[in-house]
């Protein structure tokens, strides 16, 4: 009836449906299928066979074991009171009161965010531990203070000093999303101060609240780093695994307790999923920001307590930095460049270093492309819902896995060869195994750990961007590709830098998801500072610690110079008609 | 109806349905759009105007039915291959190009050498009057200046078929007049068939050649603007298109007479209705004149003696709103000249006798 033309085939169409499934298939394998064997492992000994529950009651009937889980516990539910409260209160100061150096705070207050969990371990032995600065009265000119370093007390202050910046960055967005009309109306039906904190405050950050619960209680129950260093006997899950995993090859066992580690974690992830999914903004677009008024005593108070923490924070970098540069603590306090040798470490030199900072630019160029990616074919198109909503919940998972029970299935994972069918006897070809014994595996491992923060970011800038451009290019006939490149991306620049910063400062200081993939052929730096650690040379470790901590601040300061280029560059789509 | 000389069907809609799920949005829709016409969904919000401007530009996907655009079924076409272009509401201009940029961004795709697409942006620059914006990002442009470049953009690739969905609603009143005539005259010029969903009434009546009105998922009516004003067929078009009191009565066919309480009204005899007793007269507000206070009212025809309950001013007009004391809570709108309350001196609370047109008045099957 009406004359035919191949009106019904779209290539484009056919083009996003092939990449969102090739997606998928990448985001299954590098996140999904890897946790496979490791629950396999759990339910087998160690020649492969399978002996059901045996280890899981093997792991309970061993009392030590089980001391640890509830030892990880304790650390866990203390460090997210205390980094919380403290995080809230900070926060509180730099949204809702006038507190003089604003900016300071700001600024300073994410410094230990750059600073590795086991280098704030290092630092905090030079502060408290035997030898200690506070410990011996800062080389015996004043009385002396012992905190008892080794053990519970060193565990809890360092996973503080981890935690707290995460809380204070989720607590800040969230109370910086406010609004002045509501506290006006309250004080105008006459509410006290309590009341409107009770009422308006806390009921608006009630999301970010359980938001930064759950990432403190997963980041301190699952660190390995400062445990590593100041846990003393006091063992915890983390520790465990690392002990039966490096110390006795038991890797059955290893996986049993990884289990333990990754139940709890994931059980605290699908809490918190649940408590956000009824989250509706209740400030709307056309809030009026709150504008904190003058306090004297609120102020001063505020001035009083985040002063301390940061003195505590820059202690903590400066004692570092100063352990680096001493020739032998506490008896040759002179200063020398000799701990930057590393000569007497195994003979690396810089290597450690070096692979270190090729591994974090390699993870931050391709784990922001296949980041941002990821998140454009979920959020910006339509074909393939059930799939893209899979890639959504796989890429919000790896938060909730842990480094070391990631690195762990990693290994169980990469290491094979080729997967047998069962039932048939049938072997497939493993492509991934090619990267095992490589620096891609420790690349890949990366860009998964730290997935999700940089997923949810990248989600949350597209979103922003109006759906409509596509629609206008499809109408346009301009493939969506090109619009991609053209608007998507430009418009993305300022999160797209963030991403990549993100994942390069985080792929240098991290130790607990490489620590079972790295291959002796290339060692890393966090590894070494372990290393160093456990043969006692501190001050060496202390040393790569520093140089950690500078390159990561160095990369951000040229990410802060970047992006503040970008940014006025852009201003001129971004503020309408403001000139 | 409306129809130039030798136009022809250029767009037919057929049988189009839409359900999420359990709820209709759409439901057996048929509509025909003639070449070079420019063609209104007119309805309140949620009527499902937008979801079938939607269908038709293939960015949703209708559950049943037919499109056939110039003699191709593009029923399932992808957006990519069918021939349109489309403003939005929001314009959807992107942000890092400026107004130029904007408009050549389609043309750039093309496999057109540099110096056509140069002239042929330059054209359509001119065509909305932006020669002096260019250069400038939409952040930098007015609202109307906006939505020009947006026009421009969509009708960059010569599209045989214009969408615009609400293109007007973000502008102020005093631009978005302007606006309405420069669409207007282009459209005419190009002899561009056109499709604009709005919710307003003035709009759609000032530019359109034909509107359809839509309610809740199917077309109410669809005519001209003059057709629909003077022959609105069920009381939602009456009321929606302009204002019409609704009064429920019962009609005696025979002797063409309607009862609204105890009061008679007579009905033309021109007209044929053929429904059930129960039923409502229409009557818009000005085609009811106010008559001088009469002691005798009872052998007038059409007349009711009402109370003032509020009067508003309209600029030229009044709108009084009056009540029968039998009735206090039903409104009566009358438009009055302003000159009549001046010189007649109504206030609030006063008894006038009002008349209803006798020709005017208009009979709706009552579905309450």
């Amino acid at each position: 009836m009406y004359f035919k033309k191949n009106l019904n085939k779209s290539f484009n169409i056919l083009l996003l449906k092939i990449l969102i499934i090739f997606v998928f298939i990448l985001v299954s394998f590098f996140i999904i299928i890897p946790l496979l064997p490791l629950f396999l492992k759990s339910f087998s000994d160690n020649k492969n066979n399978f002996i059901g529950l045996e280890n899981f009651t093997n792991y309970i009937q061993n009392p030590s074991l089980t001391q640890s889980f509830i030892n990880s516990l304790k650390v866990a539910l203390t460090t997210t009171f205390f980094s919380v409260l403290i995080g809230f209160i900070y926060a509180y100061a730099l949204t809702r009161t006038r507190l003089p150096f604003k900016k300071f705070f700001n600024t300073f207050s994410l410094f230990s965010l750059y600073i590795p969990p086991l280098a704030v371990a290092i630092g905090l032995i030079y502060i408290f531990g035997k030898q200690g600065l506070i410990t011996q009265g800062f080389f015996g000119t004043i009385p002396g203070f012992d905190i008892n370093l080794y053990g519970f007390n060193g565990i809890i202050i360092g996973e503080i000093f981890y935690c707290f910046p995460q809380a204070l960055i989720i607590l800040v967005s969230a109370l910086n999303l406010s609004d002045q009309r509501l506290y006006e109306a309250a004080e105008s039906l006459k509410a006290s101060p309590l009341r409107k904190f009770l009422t308006i405050t806390l009921p608006n950050i009630k999301y970010g609240l359980m938001n930064s619960f759950f990432i403190c209680f997963i980041l301190s129950f699952t660190d390995f780093g400062v445990p590593k260093v100041v846990g003393g006997n006091f063992n915890v899950l983390a520790t465990d695994i690392y002990k039966q995993v490096v110390g006795q090859q038991n890797f059955a066992m290893g996986a049993t307790i990884s289990i333990y580690l990754l139940v709890p974690s994931i059980l605290a992830f699908l809490i918190d999923k649940n408590f956000q999914k009824n989250e509706a903004s209740l400030i709307s677009g056309k809030s009026i920001p709150f504008k904190p008024r003058k306090n004297l005593i609120v102020d001063s108070i505020m001035f009083i307590f985040c002063s301390l923490i940061l003195i505590l924070v820059i202690g903590v970098f400066s004692s570092i930095v100063l352990a680096s540069l001493i020739k032998i603590w506490p008896y040759d306090i002179s200063l020398s460049l000799q701990n930057f040798r590393f000569s007497n470490v195994a003979g690396n030199g810089y290597e450690p270093y070096f692979n270190t900072v090729f591994m974090s630019i390699y993870t931050a160029i391709f784990g922001t492309i296949f980041v941002f990616f990821t998140a454009y074919l979920v959020e910006k198109f339509k074909p393939l819902k059930k799939i893209r909503m899979l890639i959504y919940f796989f890429s919000t998972l790896p938060i909730a896995i842990p480094g070391l029970v990631l690195g762990l299935s990693y290994i169980l994972f990469f290491n094979k060869p080729s997967f047998s069918v069962p039932f048939l006897d049938f072997q497939i070809f493993n492509p991934f195994s090619l990267l095992y014994g490589t620096m891609g595996i420790l690349v890949l491992a990366n860009i998964i750990h730290f997935f999700t923060v940089c997923f949810i970011s990248a989600t949350t800038t597209l979103k922003q961007i109006d759906k409509e451009f596509e629609e206008v290019s499809e109408s346009l006939k301009v493939p969506f590709y090109k619009t991609f490149l053209r608007i998507t991306i430009p418009l993305s620049l300022p999160t797209i830098l963030e991403i990549g910063s993100y994942y390069f400062v985080n792929s240098m200081i991290t130790v607990s998801a490489i620590i079972f993939l790295y291959p002796a052929k290339i060692p890393v730096s966090s590894v070494s500072i372990v290393n160093m650690d456990d043969a006692g040379d501190t001050a060496s470790a202390a040393a790569m610690s520093t140089l950690i901590v500078l390159t990561s601040l160095f990369v951000r300061l040229i990410y802060e110079f970047t992006s503040r280029n970008v940014s006025k560059k852009s201003s001129v789509w971004i503020n309408p008609l403001e000139t | 109806m409306i129809k130039k000389e030798g136009s022809f069907k250029y767009l037919e809609i057929k049988n189009i349905s839409k359900n999420f799920g359990e709820t209709f949005v759409l439901k057996n829709i048929h509509l025909d759009v003639f070449k070079g016409e420019f063609l209104c969904l007119l309805g309140p919000s949620g009527c499902g105007k937008t979801t079938l401007l939607r269908i038709i530009s293939g960015l949703e996907r209708q559950t049943n039915g037919d499109i056939v655009q110039d003699g191709l079924l593009i029923s399932n076409s992808p957006t990519e291959k069918r021939d349109f272009g489309i403003v939005f509401q929001s314009y959807a201009l992107f942000p890092n190009l400026n107004a130029k940029q904007n408009i050549a961004y389609g043309l750039e795709n093309k496999k057109i050498n540099k110096k056509e697409i140069e002239k042929r942006t330059n054209n359509l620059i001119r065509l909305v009057g932006l020669e002096k914006n260019s250069d400038q990002f939409p952040s930098q442009l007015s609202g109307g200046q906006q939505q020009r470049v947006a026009l421009a953009r969509a009708m960059a690739l010569s599209p045989g078929l214009l969408l615009l969905d609400e293109p007007l609603s973000a502008l102020d009143a005093q631009v978005r007049s302007k606006l309405r005539n420069e669409i207007k005259l282009i459209q005419k010029k190009l002899n561009l068939t056109t499709i604009m969903v709005t919710h307003d009434q003035t709009e759609a009546l000032s530019m359109a050649d034909r509107v359809v009105v839509m309610e809740r998922g199917h077309i109410a009516q669809i005519g001209t603007p003059f057709e629909l004003y003077e022959n609105p067929i069920t009381p939602f078009v009456a009321d929606f298109i302009g204002k019409m009191n609704l009064l429920k009565g019962k009609y005696d066919k025979k002797n063409c007479v309607f009862y609204y309480l105890n009061n008679r009204f007579l009905i033309s005899q021109n007209k044929e209705y053929s429904f059930l007793e129960n039923c409502l007269l229409g009557i818009r507000p000005e085609d009811i004149e106010i008559i001088k206070f009469r002691k005798n009212i009872e052998k007038e025809e059409n007349i009711l003696r009402v109370k003032i309950k509020e009067i508003t001013y309209l600029g030229t007009i009044f709108r009084l709103t009056v009540v029968l004391e039998s009735k206090l809570e039903e409104n009566i709108f009358v438009d009055v000249i302003s000159n009549q309350v001046i010189s007649n001196n109504l206030k609030i609370g006063d008894f006038i006798d009002i008349k209803l047109k006798k020709e005017k008045i208009k009979l709706f099957e009552s579905n309450l």
